[in-house]
Order: structure tokens, then sequence, then C-alpha cells
């Protein structure tokens, strides 16, 4: 037992190894209320750990640039992919996502990319934040945008 | 003797589980006299997914979730079967990356062991202790892979990326670290009387068992059998290092009982070899310049894939014992045959053995003790079958059953 | 208690890298050509097979040999029987895929571990045609088979002759009779009842 003992006198006077993210305490308000006051500016919230040079996070997606050659669809493990035809680009589900990068490697536009972000919650798997790319939303920018020029002409 | 047993199922599921599994034990008393295992209840079908819709590439990230402790253990076999079924040489650089990769993730699974195995035992400052430590090996994994766990290093034919100067630096200064605080994980795990009077004696398996039912990696090890497939058989970087498989008589200076303090001493040593296996390799990474992967473009790697006919198996010793795979390619976009059989697989024969003549208290630590990451009881029924009562116990009851035992010996150690 | 480089260099508790000592009886390694000859002496007709050589290592190079071997289903439990003359044989698993009119199981061996450099897999065939996929037990000789023995028997529909457990291991009760996972030839009806693929249900 002594050596242990030992360890956890050196560890009392030690300052804690956690990092309080996002706060130490809630303050004794409700959830909601702490989000508001979050969004004024009247509770500052820690950082979190610098993630590290490399790290796999959010995937992004440059849509001008893609070709829609479908080759991300063929790697992913994960079926996160999936081929808009309308538009010709591609519509990713970060919720089904890995995080592997297969995607970034093989995309001959260099499209795709890893981003740092973690911060994924969502309340809903499929929510409006979890989608990115040709979106329902981005098919229908994209038809009103032909619809326009088609006019002009 | 037969009215005076008693069948205790334990398991078939826990929440933090990655292996469920069930264990129906006959006790007599205290003491176990059967065991019976109730298998696959976490059974995915990996391999019908992976020969039904995946193609050799997504095929490693599957594997790469077989299990998250072993996150680069199957990859690293699978693209072995894959390379030998094709025909493809990885270069060297990717060789020395591999063992690289497959050494850090040693010291992380260890440790981590080590840590529920002191739980099991109801020492939980020491489980937090070696937790801690472990955040380093993490840390550097996750600078150079660019995650904590499921690195995606592997690729077929290579590595998706390179380790730079500041990753070597990295690794060299984690080492540095691991070498200051091994003194201490001794003095603290294995000098330590609780641990060595709680563990000594306790679910033993005998060299003759421990062959004639497969066992691998630490439990056979453990047993005094010297099988290590780093050892046993050239492959990747390894071939090049001199590494002998440890057994525990060399550290505990006593004869290998093939208990659970036997098994607890090779694994603690093993992360001290990790540590002399890394230096090694990083001498060996910083010269031998070269590229990472055989081909840089994978659509080219996938038609290859595609076209090629062959079989082969890919086999690396992982933290638990030998990780094996066979590919089978026939032509097809998707690989024909997949097996894989993970360490696990063949040490669930030797709880059998182990469990016998063992306390039920002990059972925590024994399931611990061949490493399926958590000790696997959820919760088990104590049926009296005299009078056809049952009840249930907890895992809780039961850990503190097994804690009450710790502090006992502690009494009588003080 | 610890060493310099602990788990480096010469084994300390062994005398020399070529053999492996138990139980007073030594094994001694040798080339997995003159194994493969010695097979075929005895075996003669009844095995074929090859010898693949592989490299590894970076600056130094070694190379490793597996034996692939294919044997009539009648000799299997022999030739397993004439390994274990030679060491206890490591079975590392058997995997198995469904060949057309046949079953084809191969179990992986391995001899010669323990010894440094020296192991050599031994991946054993064996054909079994489908309307008799009956194939000996293992099991009396290396008791640790029962495991992928009764997974070859569910997963494959194959039978093993005097199997001391033919419960299933891995597929859970409700999986019909009949329907054996690995293999292709499965009612379409009774996999698509069985096999969700739940990507394409958008979940
Ligand atoms: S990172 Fe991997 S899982 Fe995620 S979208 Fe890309 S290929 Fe799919
Ligand atoms: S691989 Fe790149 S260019 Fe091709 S469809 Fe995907 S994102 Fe677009």
């Amino acid at each position: 037992m002594f050596p242990v003992a030992i360890e956890v006198l050196k560890q009392m006077i030690k300052r804690p190894f956690t990092n309080p993210y996002p706060a130490k305490y809630k303050p004794k308000v409700t959830l909601t209320e702490v989000v508001e006051l979050v969004q004024k500016g009247k509770i500052k919230l820690n950082p979190p750990v610098e993630v590290p040079e490399g790290f796999r996070g959010r995937i992004a997606y440059n849509i001008e640039e893609c070709i829609g050659c479908q080759l991300c669809i063929k790697v992913c493990p994960s079926r996160a992919i999936e081929f808009v035809p309308e538009v010709k680009k591609v519509k990713i589900y970060i919720s089904r996502c890995t995080f592997c990068s297969q995607c970034n490697d093989i995309c001959p536009k260099k499209c795709l990319s890893m981003s740092k972000e973690f911060e994924l919650a969502d309340y809903e798997k499929y929510g409006k934040s979890l989608i990115i790319g040709a979106t329902e939303d981005y098919v229908k920018k994209v038809e009103k945008e032909k619809k326009t020029a088609d006019k002009k002409e | 003797m037969a009215e005076k047993t008693f069948t205790v199922p334990i398991g078939p599921i826990h929440p933090a589980l990655k292996e469920i599994e069930s264990f129906i034990l006959t006790v007599d008393g205290e003491r176990v006299v059967n065991v019976e295992l109730d298998l696959g209840y976490s059974h995915r079908g990996l391999e019908y997914i992976v020969t039904h819709r995946c193609n050799p590439i997504q095929a490693i990230y599957i594997a790469e979730r077989i299990c998250g402790i072993c996150s680069t253990s199957h990859p690293y076999a699978y693209v072995q079967s894959m390379e030998h079924a094709a025909g493809i040489t990885p270069p060297e650089r990717a060789e020395i990356i591999r063992a690289i990769i497959g050494e850090l993730e040693r010291i992380h699974s260890h440790i981590l062991w080590a840590g529920v195995a002191a739980h099991e035992i109801g020492f939980d400052t020491l489980l937090h202790w070696t937790w801690k430590i472990r955040e380093n090996v993490l840390d550097v994994l996750e600078a150079i892979t660019g995650n904590r766990i499921n690195y995606a290093m592997f690729t077929i034919g290579g590595v998706r990326r390179d380790i730079d100067e500041k990753g070597i630096r990295q690794i060299r200064s984690s080492l540095q670290f691991y070498r200051e605080v091994f003194d201490t994980f001794v003095a603290t795990f294995i000098e330590d009387t609780t641990v060595k009077m709680r563990t000594r004696d306790v679910g033993i398996l005998t060299r003759e068992e421990a062959e004639k039912q497969v066992a691998v990696g630490p439990t056979a090890r453990g047993s005094g059998v010297p099988k290590d497939v780093r050892y046993d058989k050239p492959y990747s970087a390894y071939a090049d290092l001199d590494i002998y498989p440890i057994v525990p008589d060399e550290f505990t200076h006593e004869e290998t009982k093939g208990d659970v303090y036997d098994r607890i001493v090779v694994r603690i040593f093993e992360v001290l070899q990790s540590v002399h296996i890394l230096e090694d390799l990083c001498d060996l990474l910083e010269s031998t310049p070269g590229p990472i992967t055989y081909q840089q473009n994978l659509v080219v790697v996938l038609n290859q894939l595609k076209r090629a006919v062959g079989e082969g198996i890919g086999r690396h010793e992982a933290p638990r014992g030998e990780v094996f795979h066979y590919s089978m390619l026939n032509k097809r976009e998707q690989p024909v045959v997949w097996k894989v059989r993970a360490p696990t697989y063949n040490n669930y024969a030797s709880w059998i053995p182990m469990m016998k003549g063992t306390q039920i208290a002990d059972i925590p630590i024994v399931i611990a003790s061949i490493d399926p990451c958590l000790s696997c009881a959820d919760r088990m029924t104590v049926v009296d079958e005299r009078t056809g009562k049952s009840r249930v116990m907890t895992l809780q009851e039961m850990r503190e059953m097994g804690w009450r035992k710790t502090k006992e010996i502690k009494r009588r150690v003080a | 208690m610890r060493k310099k480089r602990a788990g480096m260099g010469e084994a300390p508790y062994k005398k020399d890298n070529e053999t492996f000592t138990y139980d007073g009886k030594k094994v001694t390694a040798y080339p997995a050509e003159k194994l493969f000859d010695m097979i075929k002496e005895d075996f003669g007709e009844d095995v074929e097979g090859e010898v693949k050589t592989f490299t590894a290592g970076v600056k130094k190079k070694k190379e490793y040999k597996e034996i692939w071997l294919k044997v009539k289903r009648e000799r299997f439990h022999e030739l397993v029987e004439w390994m274990s003359k030679i060491q206890v044989p490591h079975l590392a698993v058997a995997s198995g895929r469904d060949a057309g009119e046949e079953i084809e199981l191969i179990y992986h061996f391995s001899l010669f571990y323990g010894i440094r450099d020296s192991e050599v897999s031994l991946c054993v065939k064996v054909s079994l045609p489908k309307e008799d996929p009956v194939i000996d037990t293992i099991t009396d000789i290396l008791p640790g088979a029962l495991i992928t023995e009764r997974e070859k028997q569910e997963m494959l529909g194959v039978k093993v002759k005097n199997i001391p457990d033919p419960r299933r291991v891995f597929t859970s009760d409700e999986l019909p009779e009949g329907y054996y996972p690995w293999r292709n030839d499965n009612d379409p009806e009774v996999e698509k009842e069985l096999v969700r693929d739940l990507s394409k249900e958008g979940l």
C-alpha cells in the first residue's frame, strides 16, 4: 500500500489535470437560460483543450469545386455520402460519418477536408446542422438561380 | 455433492461491454465447480457485411471498428492478408510506421487493462493513477494520427500519414515519460502485497491447458508458453528487432504458475518492452526515407484489387494476442471470403479451466485477466436449487464481494 | 526486479533460439520445405499444395513461409495427429467458403511457435461435398478447436462428427434451421427477411 500512498499525497498538491470545459459549474439557472446568457456574453466559457494538427473533426465540403465524380461515395465505409443527381453534387450526413477521412484522400478535386470542429451534438440524427452539401435548400437555390438565368436569356 | 450445488448465470449484457457473453456457473458454496459459456451476444455479422457490401478499402474501416482498443491490430492483420492476396508489397517506411502505431497501441491497451484489473480487485486509487499515465500515449497517438483511437492510419499497400520529425520527437519524449514512471508502476502494482495476495494462485491456467486450448497472447505467455507472433514469425518491421516473448518467471523469480498475477506481470513488462521496441523503431524510421504507399492513387489500388485473384493470411500480435485474418479475392468488387479471428475468440476457452475451483469473489478478476476489455458480468442470478428460490445479484454486489476480500487481505497483511 | 532492456535481445530463459522445450521434450524447427516434403512422403497422393515464401524486414530482410495444403477429408484427422507428434499445433482458426458444389474449409495451423523466426503457417484446405458435408472433429487432439468447429457448423452447415458440444455459438436461436449465413445458395426469400440494410432504410 505504501507506494500508492505516496502517489496519492503527491496528487493532492498538484493542480487538477481536467480542463473544466465548458465551465466548472453550471450557474443555478435552467439550461435554456444558460444558453441565453452565453449568447448575450454574460457568462464566459472555458475554451476546450487545443486539438492537435491533423485532427479529424467535422467534414468540410467545398461544394463549388466538386465535379460530381462519386469517388468519395465509393470508398465511404459508412455510406455517409449520397449523390444528388439534380445538381450533380453530394450530400453528407455527418451523423453517419466515422471521421476516417478516406473520402478526402480519394477526391480528385480535394474539395473535402476534415476541420477541427468536434462539437457536433444535435437533437436529431438527421438535423439540419448534421447534413451538409447538396441539401434540399441548396437544390432549391440552384434551381432558382437556374430559372432566373434562363429568364435573363 | 449434486444437491449442494447452485447454478449461477452471469451476464449476458452490460452496457459498457465490448464483448458480451454469459457464463453459467455451478457453485458449491463459494467454489466454482463447473462453467459453461454462452457466447454470441455481440455477433455483428461483419464478415457478411464486408463480403456482400464493401470493397476492400471500405473494409479497412470496418476492421478498425471490430474493437475499440485494438483499433490498429485488426487493420494491421487485414491489410497484410489483402496484400498477400493481391500480391502487393508495401514500402519499407510504411512497415516501420505500422509497427510504431502497433506498439503505441499496446502501451495504451496494457495500461488501460491494468487499471481495469485494479478496479476489479477494488483498488480504485490505482485505477485512476494508471489511467492518468495512459493519457500521455493517447496524446501522442492523437498528435501523429489525428485521433485518440480509430487512427485510420492503414491502407492497403502502405500507411496514410507520415510521421515527421516532430512526431518522432513527441514519441521519444513520451517514451522518456514511461521510462520514468515505470518503476512506480512496478512498485504500485507488482510489488504491492495486496495485489499479489489477491491475485496469486487465482484463476490458474497450466501450460498444458494453455497449449491445448490454443490460448494466445499474454494469456498463453502468462502460463509460460513463449509464443509471440513478433518473435515466431518475422513480419513488417518487427523482423529487424530482436524481440523475445516475455514470460513471468524472468521477473517474478518464482515458478510460473499461470495465475492472474503472472498475467499481470507479463502485461506490465510488455509495456516496458514496447518502450524499447519503439526506441529502435524511431531510430529505424529516421534512417529510412522513402514513400509511404506503394501507389498514391487510390483509384488504381481499387481497380487492382478488383481484378486480383488470390488468398492470403495476415497475423499480428495485438495487445491481447494474435489477430488472424484470412481474405480471398476473386475478381469481384467485394472480397469473396473474409474471416476475422480476434484473440479473445481463442482465449474464451481458457476461461473454463481458469474458473474451475476459484471463488465467486474472484470471478471478476479472472474474467478480466484475459483482457476481454472489461469484466463482463452484468448481473447474476443465484438460483437455489433446493428451494427453487432465486435472487438477482448485481455486478456491483459481486464487485463488493471482491472488494471485501481485498479488505480482509489488507487487514491480514497489516 | 527489472532488467535493462527487458524483452529485447536474447531470451534469458532460453539457451538457444532453435528449440522449444516443453515437458522435457525438445522441439527443433526445420524449414517449411522439409516439413512439406515429410508430409508429402507420409500422405502421398492425398495431399497437394505449395510452399509460399514472403520477405519481411527493413534493414535485415528475413523470409517466412506458409504451406498451403489440400488434403482429402478422410485423412485430415490423421494429418492433425501427425502434426501433433511434432508439437501441439497452434490452431488460429478455421475459415471456410461456399465453393459452388463444395464447401471448402481452411484450417489455419501453425507449427514451431516459440522458436525465433521459424514459425510455419499451415493452411489446410478440406473440401466437403454439399450433399454430405461431414468432417471429423479435432477436439480430441486440440480441445480449443471446439468454438471454431461449432462456428463452422452454424455458419456453413457442415457436420462435425463426434463434436462434444453441437450447439450454436454466435448466431441466435431464432435463426431458421437450414439458413447458413456464409453460404451463397440460401433461399433469397429467407435472406430478405433476415438481412436488413439500415442505411437504405434511412436509419
Ligand atoms: S470521413 Fe470517412 S466516413 Fe466520413 S464521409 Fe468521409 S469516407 Fe465517409
Ligand atoms: S470525390 Fe470529390 S469531386 Fe468527386 S463527388 Fe466526391 S466530393 Fe465531389
